[in-house]
């Protein structure tokens, strides 16, 4: 007992000791501080204007020409307008802008047996410009007309583009709708925003957009094993005639629509999370369907021979036949609709 | 052999060392006077040992024999008997505490503690930085006039302006000119590259452990995880307002497909119905998280 009263009193007077240390402490007097002079940081003034933008000034209705390989590969990236290519059985690259920035035709490198320039780059004239997007084309309106046979690598900021008639493209954009017409030689497309429409058109195909829709028609493959990839996260995918042996369609929330035919080996795969599959197809065709789906239902106007089953209440396979079930078609869908109807006769 | 005469069984325990003690001491008393029960015995042993000589693996991890129960007893009483760390700490403190000069260095350390954080504090709230001095020309070409515009911060690295900090509470005390302290801020604004600051937390995404995965789905995790780390970081720069409002919507989908795929799975795992439409949900996940990164290289590249 003594013993802990000892330990409380001495407890005791080590707090008030330092109570009275810091009341002493907080009681003096503080020396005013002495401000410092202020470092001054000095941001240097860029030169031209305080906000250059995609025309910076220009807005200059120009035109240029230039003799080509028939086969010419081009490369351009547009910051902004509106983009038409256009193939012609010359030559000769044209370029057209309308209230847009200066531009110039740089040729990269010459054909050892034409000696035409056959690799050509169309950019912005002035050199080191402090534009966004400084090496690209801008206007109201672009207009390139260049050799059928030409390949075109494009890349856009915000641009609406429209091809017509040339061999190859690579294209992509930020924003815009993308139009191609006429292109044998196989596709690249992708826009982040917008959707893309691919009419009479061959080869290898990949298109790709974030939030459009994409339409195909009247679309062939050029060689045995090109494939054909449509995808897109929240559109629509509309694909009509399109005779590749290979088809891939994925859409997440959009529909996937399919009006052609299965051809023989082909191999076919649709998929979508939560929207609906509809085929159109001939009711004389040979293809073995494997039905996948979660929630949804799955439902043919044309008489199908079932394989084999695999029902559960929240998932179903069902794999199914018609005819000697030569293709083979895979259908997903974790939410939606799967549906067979026949083709409308022509 | 007499009435007393043990079964060959309870010999058989004997030998297993699964009697009891008391069972024990009596069999060994009886053993020693009854020559039957003796030859048993030794027949007994050595039949164990031709037995447990074969099947000596075996018997050992499967039989839990008295001896085995006995160790597991004893383990548990040391387990018992070790006593946590927060407890030996706590006896720790008490002894110390009985001494009276350590118990008044240990309240002195303590009020200390308290006065420096308190001064620590009360200092931080006065930390106060320069920011900019611009030099704007006029239309002639010639700098217009310099001002000093303090800015109160909030603490933390000057050379990254908080937003908070920049527009509300700049404190323009060496300008008496409205219109220069306007001046001064637009041209603040446009000639600095003003990176915000402001904090973000965001859940660090979880993944299930190993034992939790289901039958194929581990590698779409995984693969999930690594994107969704490079997308998270990114999607605010690289998705405008719309693009981002279709992005969380088909991701919501995507979500909740999964979920309720993989509960039907965890339910039944030979569904193979319901595995497929969680393998393609994955899928659908992982084509979403790319399309924001395929978008992502292509600003970079528009740049």
């Amino acid at each position: 007992m003594r013993r802990n009263l000892k330990n409380l009193f001495c407890l005791l007077l080590g707090l008030c000791l330092t109570v009275g240390f810091a009341v002493g402490t907080f009681g003096q007097v503080k020396p005013p501080k002495v401000l410092k002079d202020p470092k001054p940081k000095i941001y240097p003034v860029p030169p031209g204007h305080e906000t250059p933008g995609f025309l910076d000034g220009d807005g200059e209705t120009s035109e240029k020409s230039t003799m080509v390989d028939a086969s010419v590969a081009i490369t351009l990236c547009v910051a902004q307008g509106d983009l038409r290519i256009n193939g012609w059985h010359r030559n000769e690259v044209r370029v057209f802008v309308k209230n847009g920035r200066q531009f110039k035709m740089k040729p990269r490198e010459k054909s050892p047996e034409t000696g035409k320039v056959n690799w050509l780059w169309i950019g912005n004239v002035v050199e080191g410009r402090p534009a966004p997007l400084a090496q690209c084309l801008a206007g109201e309106h672009i207009e390139i007309d260049a050799p059928v046979g030409s390949t075109f690598d494009l890349e856009a900021a915000a641009a609406r583009t429209s091809v017509d008639s040339v061999k190859k493209i690579k294209v992509k954009t930020r924003t815009g709708i993308i139009s191609l017409r006429n292109i044998p030689g196989g596709i690249d497309a992708y826009t982040a925003q917008g959707d893309v429409i691919v009419e009479n058109s061959g080869g290898a195909i990949e298109i790709e957009s974030t939030t459009g829709n994409i339409v195909a028609v009247e679309v062939s493959s050029g060689q045995i094993g090109d494939l054909f990839s449509a995808r897109t996260n929240s559109g629509t995918i509309s694909l009509q005639r399109v005779d590749h042996r290979q088809i891939k369609a994925s859409s997440i929330s959009g529909s996937l629509l399919f009006d052609g035919k299965f051809l023989e080996g082909g191999i076919y795969t649709f998929r979508t999370s939560n929207g609906s599959i509809m085929l159109a197809i001939p009711a004389i065709s040979s293809c073995t369907f494997t039905t996948t789906y979660g929630e949804g239902a799955f439902h043919s106007e044309i008489p199908l021979k079932t394989v084999t089953e695999n029902i559960t209440p929240r998932a179903k396979i069902v794999v199914s036949r018609l005819g000697k079930g030569d293709a083979t078609v895979n259908l997903t869908t974790s939410n939606g609709s799967i549906g067979i109807r026949k083709q409308a006769s022509p | 052999m007499n009435g007393k005469c043990f079964e060959i069984g309870a010999i058989q325990a004997f030998l297993d060392g699964e009697t009891t003690p008391d069972m024990s001491l009596q069999l060994t008393d009886h053993v020693a006077g009854c020559d039957n029960c003796a030859r048993l015995m030794a027949d007994a042993d050595e039949q164990n040992a031709v037995v447990f000589s074969t099947l000596e693996r075996e018997l050992n991890t499967l039989v839990p024999t008295q001896r085995l129960w006995s160790r597991i007893n004893e383990t548990i009483e040391v387990e018992k008997s070790r006593m946590p760390i927060w407890q030996k700490a706590l006896v720790y403190v008490r002894v110390a505490l009985a001494n009276p000069s350590l118990a008044a260095a240990a309240g002195i350390l303590l009020v200390l503690g308290m006065f420096a954080v308190f001064v620590a504090v009360r200092d931080g709230r006065d930390t106060s930085t320069t920011v900019a001095e611009n030099t704007r020309p006029n239309a002639a070409g010639q700098p217009v006039r310099n001002e000093t515009v303090n800015v109160e911060t909030t603490g933390g690295d000057p050379a990254i302006p908080s937003t908070a900090s920049v527009a509300p509470s700049a404190r323009t005390s060496n300008l008496k000119d409205p219109e220069l302290r306007a001046l001064a801020a637009s041209v603040k604004a446009n000639q600095r590259e003003i990176q915000p600051r402001t904090a973000d937390y965001r859940p660090a995404y979880r993944t299930p452990s190993a034992d939790t995965y289901l039958e194929g789905e581990e590698g779409y995790i995984k693969t999930i995880s690594d994107l969704k780390q490079n997308v998270d970081t990114q999607k605010d720069a690289v998705m405008t307002p719309s693009s981002r409002v279709s992005y969380e919507r088909d991701m919501a989908v995507v979500n909740d497909s999964i979920k309720r795929m993989r509960e039907v799975v965890k339910k039944n795992p030979r569904n193979q119905a319901a595995r497929q439409v969680l393998y393609s949900s994955y899928q659908d996940k992982i084509d979403l998280l790319n399309s924001v990164a395929q978008r992502e290289e292509l600003m970079a590249s528009l740049r």
